[in-house]
């Protein structure tokens, strides 16, 4: 398996800028300044959530460190040997490795039954507790009353059932076994944790002697406990609001310097490029335009997208047109769908009837276009003399090809009115058909 | 632009009396210049500046001291309680204009942003203008408001056809339903999204201008009565319930 850390390509014998860079030695083309492509430093260190029987550590470590899973595994078993290191290491790998979905490796993904939905936790447990149960009831006639029996067993059981609590601190994790109907399974495993803990805990205190001569040392304890996290009760409050108000303030001061960054790329810039030009009127119009328009997306709209919606594609078009023109466009736009052949149609032809309505129109150019569940509607509207369909050849042709044919080559329908002050153009495509949207 | 004639609303006599109230000096200022240049050019003074403020607390104080007819709002201003437009319309609850009817407010703003026109409209505003508006439109916008009548922009009607649910095609049965816009309404909502004058809208419809501005004022009435999510969502981020 090749590891990420093997050098991206052969070493080059390149020289930064020398005479022959380019040519350098073998025939095929070299870039001279071509560094290795940037790749993330080291895969993070994440257990894979979706397979296996086993936490993943040993396949988080090996995807982390670029080795193979085998080698990690009996690094980890030779470890355990030597004194049990391995063992600690595992533990706490496991309980401080962060789980995430992981790309799995093809080999592995290719196997259909290798890949269940989520460890097999029951078997797991089942198996655990059959092994703790049987452990004890064959160890503690063997070792009496000895060290071994009142220390490690009670140990072992208290690190079993921590293990088995502590699987549950993963909020992601959490939330898939708490939230989504396994609610009751993922409380179980709570409990059956806590409980093992505790009577680890009592077994180890007791140390065989019966539960009452602890039992005032106990409330002791317990009172103690207590009156200690009530005295410290208000300092931790305190303290986590104060945090709070720090985190909530370093992200206030983060969006600030964000948005004054904005302002001084955008803003700042048209700004000073109107002053510059402060003689040519249409130009300081076409900037102060296209400037108000990008900040009201930025402030508004959030972050933009792609062509991905028709109502934002037909945002695009006219935003392009009031570019080309320097004519101020007034669009609404309501509801949406998505993207796809006929409204890219729709598009094009809402384009065509734009630029017709800033060339020969006057203003004010208003657009509507309302996307709903029986189909869109275009409205494009000027308020000039109009242009007439007939009397222009040129534009006749424009308008015959680009606007009603397009139009009715997908479905749609498309109409010109004339009216008193200006003109109208209608543009209509049916539902997607099948879809929902 | 095709009402040149602001003075076709009701009858009233003598200009509507206007409080200007924006937190940028120059806009003021030219805001004043432009009404007053359109109205000399027209021969008509339909309306006469009788104050402005820059924050939310002067506003109060000047409108409850001038009485004006119509006071143009804008949806962004200091002080109050951090509302702006809404915090004026709030302080200036049940004062009346010299003439007896209660202090309309025209919304006039560059933001774009449905939550702040919504909000604004909720608090009693009976219009909402963008501040690209021309000065001839503007006057046409200040009488109607000064009439009661309700003045909707282009945006405006596309922000209520999207609330309402009727671009999505959810018409009310009966007018009265306040959750939805009639048939009627959402044709003229739709008239208007797409550009149109009142008057081109009664013609479209065979309709009178009477009868648009009827509907128009009913439909501003459920945009400030209707507890549709979609208004009272918009609402609830400006803490205004």
């Amino acid at each position: 398996m090749p590891t990420p850390y093997e050098p991206a390509a052969h070493p080059r014998p390149v020289t930064d800028g020398g005479p022959d860079a380019g040519v350098a030695g073998s025939g095929l083309p070299v870039h001279p300044y071509e560094l290795p492509p940037a790749q993330p430093s080291r895969p993070p260190l994440v257990r894979s959530r979706s397979r296996g029987w086993t936490p993943g550590v040993c396949g988080a470590v090996a995807r982390h460190l670029g080795v193979s899973r085998r080698s990690v595994r009996w690094t980890f078993v030779l470890l355990t040997l030597a004194g049990g290191a391995g063992l600690a290491a595992y533990v706490f790998l496991w309980a401080l490795t962060p789980e995430a979905d992981v790309d799995a490796d093809p080999t592995q993904a290719a196997d259909p039954g290798a890949a269940p939905e989520r460890r097999q936790w029951g078997l797991v447990l089942v198996v655990g507790a059959v092994l703790v149960v049987g452990g004890a009831v064959l160890l503690t006639p063997v070792l009496g009353g000895g060290v071994i029996g009142t220390v490690l067993v009670p140990l072992f059981t208290i690190a079993v059932g921590a293990i088995v609590a502590w699987s549950n601190l993963d909020d992601a994790q959490r939330s898939r076994w708490l939230g989504s109907g396994e609610g009751r399974y993922g409380w179980l495993r709570m409990a059956l944790g806590v409980g093992l803990a505790m009577a680890g805990i009592l077994v180890l205190v007791t140390r065989g002697e019966s539960v009452s001569a602890v039992w005032d040392a106990l409330l002791a304890a317990i009172a103690v406990l207590v009156g200690a996290l009530i005295i410290a009760a208000p300092w931790a409050l305190r303290l986590w609001g104060d945090l709070r108000r720090e985190q909530v303030a370093a992200a206030r001061a983060t969006e600030r310097a964000d948005i004054a960054a904005h302002l001084h790329d955008s803003v700042l810039q048209t700004l000073a490029l109107i002053q510059r030009q402060s003689h040519d009127s249409a130009a300081v119009t076409r900037l102060a335009r296209a400037q108000e328009r990008e900040l009201r997306s930025w402030l508004y709209a959030g972050p933009q997208g792609s062509q991905s919606t028709l109502a934002a594609a037909v945002t695009e078009v006219a935003h392009d047109v009031e570019d080309l023109h320097g004519v101020a466009i007034d669009l609404v736009v309501t509801g949406d769908r998505p993207y796809e052949p006929h409204g890219a149609a729709l598009a094009q032809a809402m384009r065509e009837a734009l630029l017709n309505a800033v060339r020969h129109g006057g203003t004010p150019v208003t657009a509507y276009v309302e996307i709903g569940p029986t189909g869109v509607e275009a409205f494009v509207r000027d308020r000039g003399d109009g242009f007439d369909l007939d009397s222009v050849p040129e534009d006749r042709l424009g308008v015959r090809q680009s606007i009603l044919g397009r139009m009715e080559r997908h479905g749609g329908a498309a109409r010109v009115r004339r009216r008193d002050d200006g003109t109208e153009v209608e543009l209509r495509l049916p539902p997607i058909e099948g879809g929902t949207s | 632009m095709s009402s040149p004639t602001p003075t076709g609303g009701g009858v009233q006599s003598g200009p509507v009396r206007v409080v200007l109230v924006d937190d940028h000096r120059m806009f003021r200022t030219g805001v004043r210049a432009e009404l007053t240049d359109a109205m000399a050019a027209s021969g008509i003074p339909v309306c006469e500046f009788v104050g402005e403020a820059p924050d939310v607390d002067t506003a109060v104080q000047v409108i409850r001291a001038e009485q004006p007819d119509v006071v143009l709002l804008d949806v962004h201003l200091p002080g109050g309680n951090g509302n702006g437009g809404v915090d004026v319309i709030h302080g200036c609850f049940g004062v009346q204009a010299r003439s007896g009817a209660p202090v309309r407010f025209l919304a006039l703003s560059v933001s774009d942003a449905a939550e702040d026109v919504i909000a604004v409209i909720r608090a009693g505003a009976r219009g909402y203008v963008t501040k690209t508006i021309g000065a001839r439109d503007l006057i046409t916008a200040i009488r109607r408001v000064a009439d009661g009548d309700a003045v909707f922009s282009p945006r405006l009607a596309g922000f209520v056809l999207d609330a309402f649910g009727a671009a999505a095609g959810e018409i009310a049965e009966v007018d009265e339903e306040l959750d939805r816009l009639s048939a009627r309404e959402r044709e003229v909502m739709r008239l208007i999204a797409r550009g149109y004058q009142y008057k081109e809208v009664a013609k479209e419809l065979f309709i009178s201008v009477k009868t648009v501005e009827t509907h128009v004022s009913s439909v501003l009435r459920k945009l400030q009565l209707s507890s549709r999510h979609e208004l009272t969502a918009w609402a609830m981020g400006r803490r205004l319930l």
